[in-house]
C-alpha cells in the first residue's frame, strides 16, 4: 500500500462497529459511537475492511449474470447525462475564470477547453442549440396563449405485442399449459412463453373462468429446478374480466429464476399468498 | 502500462463509459440482485452504483488495488446502505441462494481479480462454519443477528467469526498485518 498509515491499533469495540459497517451498516447510536473514536485510524481499517468484503464478493462472484439490455441501456443514457451536466458545469466555471482572468489582465478572452467528454458534452451543446432555435423562433411574434399540446407519443405495445416480440426471440421457451380438474380450469388452454435472459415472461390463456377480484385472485407460480419445490418463485396476481375470452398476462418474477421447471396457476385471496396451500391449481406446465 | 477504463473516464475518455458498462455490468447486476429484495430493486440499486462509480472514478488509485474491487466497494456500499433505509428484512431467502454460490478456486481466481485470488486462499484456510457467515453476511446481505438465528448460533460466535474471517482476508491482501487484532 502506498499510503501513509496513521499510527496506532483499534481495539476491539472499533473494529467491532467497523466490521458491521462494511457488513450491513450502523444503526444511527453506533455511528455516533464510531464518530467520537480516533477518525483517522477508523478511516484507514474500514477501508481495509471495505476492499477484505468486496474481494470476497468476487471470490464468491464467479458466475456472473448478464446485465438485462434494457437497464444497461438507461445506465449509459444516464451516464450520457451525468457526463452532460459535468462537462457543462466545468465549462461554465471555466468560462467564469476565464472572464475574470480577462478582466484582471485586460486581455483578450481565454482560449477555450478541449470538452472532457466530447460526445456527450456535444450532445448537451446540440440539445442547447436546438433549445435556443426554439426559443427565438417563437420570441418574435407573441401569440395569445393556447392549449399546450403534447407530443405525439407511440402507443405502448399491447401484451400481446410484447408476448409475440418475446415469442420471436430465439432463446426465449414456450411451455404449454394444461388445465386441471379444478372448476375454474374446465376447458382452459394456453400457454407460457419465458425468456430467462430478461427474467421476463407472458401467460396466455383461453377459457380461464372469471374472477372477483374482492374474493379470489389467480396468482402465477414458477418452479425454479434450482430451488426448493415448496417454495415456487411468485409470478405476480391477475384478474380474468368476465367478458373476456382470451387474456394474456405478464409474469413478474419476485426472484431471479434460473432454469425454469414449471410454471402454475393458482387462485388466491385477494393480493395473491407467501407460499400457496395449492388448494386450487387451476393451470399447469413443465419445460420438459 | 495502459489505464484503467475508470481512469479513462476519470480523464474525460466517453468511449470508456460504454467499456465499463460492459466489463463491469454483469458484476454489479449479479451482486445487486443477491442483496436486493426484488428485481425492481436491483434495478434501481445497479442504476444508482453506475452513478457512484461514474462521480468515484477519479479517485481511483492503482496503487490501491484492481479496478474490479474497486467498484465491487463501491457496489457494497450503495446496495447496504440501500437495505438500511428500506427494511430490516433480508433481501433473499438464503436458504434457497445459499446453493448457487461457487467460490473461485484460489488456483485460478487471479484470472477474476488478484483480490479474489487472494480471498479465496484466506476463505479456504477457514473452518467451514467460519465461511458459512461470511457468505450469509457478505453474499446474502444477512445481518449478524439474522445469521445467529438461521445457524442457531450465539451472536457472540458470529461477530468473531465474520470479524476474524475478514481480518484473515485482509492479511491475505498484504495490507499491514500488524493493524487490527491479531487473531484468527
Amino acid at each position: 500500500m502506498s499510503d501513509t498509515r496513521p499510527q496506532g491499533q483499534p481495539d476491539e469495540a472499533m473494529v467491532d462497529l467497523l466490521v458491521k459497517q462494511v457488513t450491513e451498516g450502523l444503526s444511527p447510536a453506533e455511528q455516533r459511537a464510531l464518530d467520537v473514536m480516533d477518525s483517522e485510524l477508523a478511516s484507514a481499517y474500514l477501508r481495509d475492511l471495505e476492499r477484505a468484503a468486496a474481494a470476497v464478493t468476487l471470490a464468491g462472484s464467479t458466475v456472473e449474470e448478464p446485465l438485462p439490455a434494457a437497464l444497461s441501456a438507461r445506465i449509459e443514457q444516464q451516464a450520457a447525462q451525468h457526463f452532460a451536466v459535468a462537462s457543462n458545469v466545468a465549462d461554465l466555471t471555466e468560462a467564469r475564470s476565464a472572464a475574470a482572468e480577462k478582466t484582471r489582465l485586460h486581455q483578450a478572452a481565454a482560449p477555450g477547453r478541449a470538452n472532457r467528454f466530447g460526445g456527450y458534452g456535444w450532445l448537451a451543446a446540440a440539445a442547447c442549440l436546438v433549445l435556443a432555435i426554439f426559443s427565438w423562433e417563437r420570441a418574435p411574434a407573441p401569440l395569445p396563449p393556447v392549449a399546450e399540446v403534447p407530443p405525439a407519443q407511440p402507443a405502448p405495445p399491447t401484451a400481446a405485442e410484447e408476448r409475440a416480440a418475446l415469442l420471436a426471440k430465439t432463446d426465449s421457451l414456450k411451455i404449454p399449459l394444461g388445465a386441471t380438474k379444478d372448476p375454474a380450469a374446465a376447458g382452459v388452454t394456453g400457454d407460457v412463453v419465458w425468456d430467462p435472459v430478461t427474467q421476463r415472461g407472458f401467460l396466455h390463456f383461453a377459457g380461464l373462468a372469471p374472477n372477483d377480484p374482492a374474493m379470489h385472485q389467480y396468482q402465477i407460480w414458477i418452479f425454479d429446478a434450482g430451488r426448493d419445490k415448496r417454495y415456487p418463485v411468485d409470478g405476480g396476481v391477475f384478474d380474468v374480466p368476465a367478458n373476456a375470452s382470451e387474456v394474456v398476462i405478464p409474469i413478474r418474477a419476485s426472484l431471479m429464476v434460473r432454469k425454469p421447471a414449471a410454471f402454475a396457476v393458482t387462485l388466491e385471496k385477494p393480493g395473491g399468498v407467501v407460499v400457496s396451500g395449492r388448494e386450487h391449481v387451476v393451470a399447469l406446465g413443465a419445460t420438459s | 502500462m495502459s489505464p484503467s477504463v475508470l481512469q479513462r473516464i476519470a480523464s474525460g475518455d466517453s468511449a470508456a463509459v460504454r467499456e465499463c458498462i460492459d466489463q463491469y455490468g454483469p458484476l454489479v447486476w449479479s451482486i445487486a440482485r443477491r442483496l436486493s429484495r426484488t428485481p425492481a430493486d436491483a434495478e434501481d440499486a445497479t442504476q444508482e452504483i453506475f452513478l457512484d462509480i461514474w462521480r468515484s472514478a477519479g479517485r481511483f488509485d492503482a496503487a490501491q488495488g484492481s479496478d474490479k474491487v474497486f467498484i465491487a466497494m463501491i457496489a457494497r456500499r450503495r446496495l447496504i446502505d440501500r437495505l438500511r433505509k428500506t427494511s430490516a428484512e433480508p433481501p433473499m431467502d438464503p436458504v434457497e441462494v445459499l446453493d448457487t454460490i461457487v467460490w473461485a478456486d484460489p488456483g485460478t481466481a487471479s484470472e477474476t481479480s488478484i483480490e479474489a485470488e487472494q480471498a479465496a486462499r484466506a476463505l479456504a484456510e477457514l473452518r467451514p462454519e467460519q465461511r458459512q457467515v461470511l457468505e450469509l453476511g457478505l453474499l446474502h446481505g444477512l445481518s449478524q443477528s439474522e445469521i445467529a438465528t438461521r445457524l442457531s448460533m450465539p451472536l457472540g460466535t458470529v461477530k468473531s467469526f465474520m470479524r476474524r474471517g475478514l481480518i484473515k482476508v485482509r492479511e491475505f491482501m498484504n495490507v499491514d498485518a500488524e493493524g487490527v487484532l491479531s487473531e484468527g
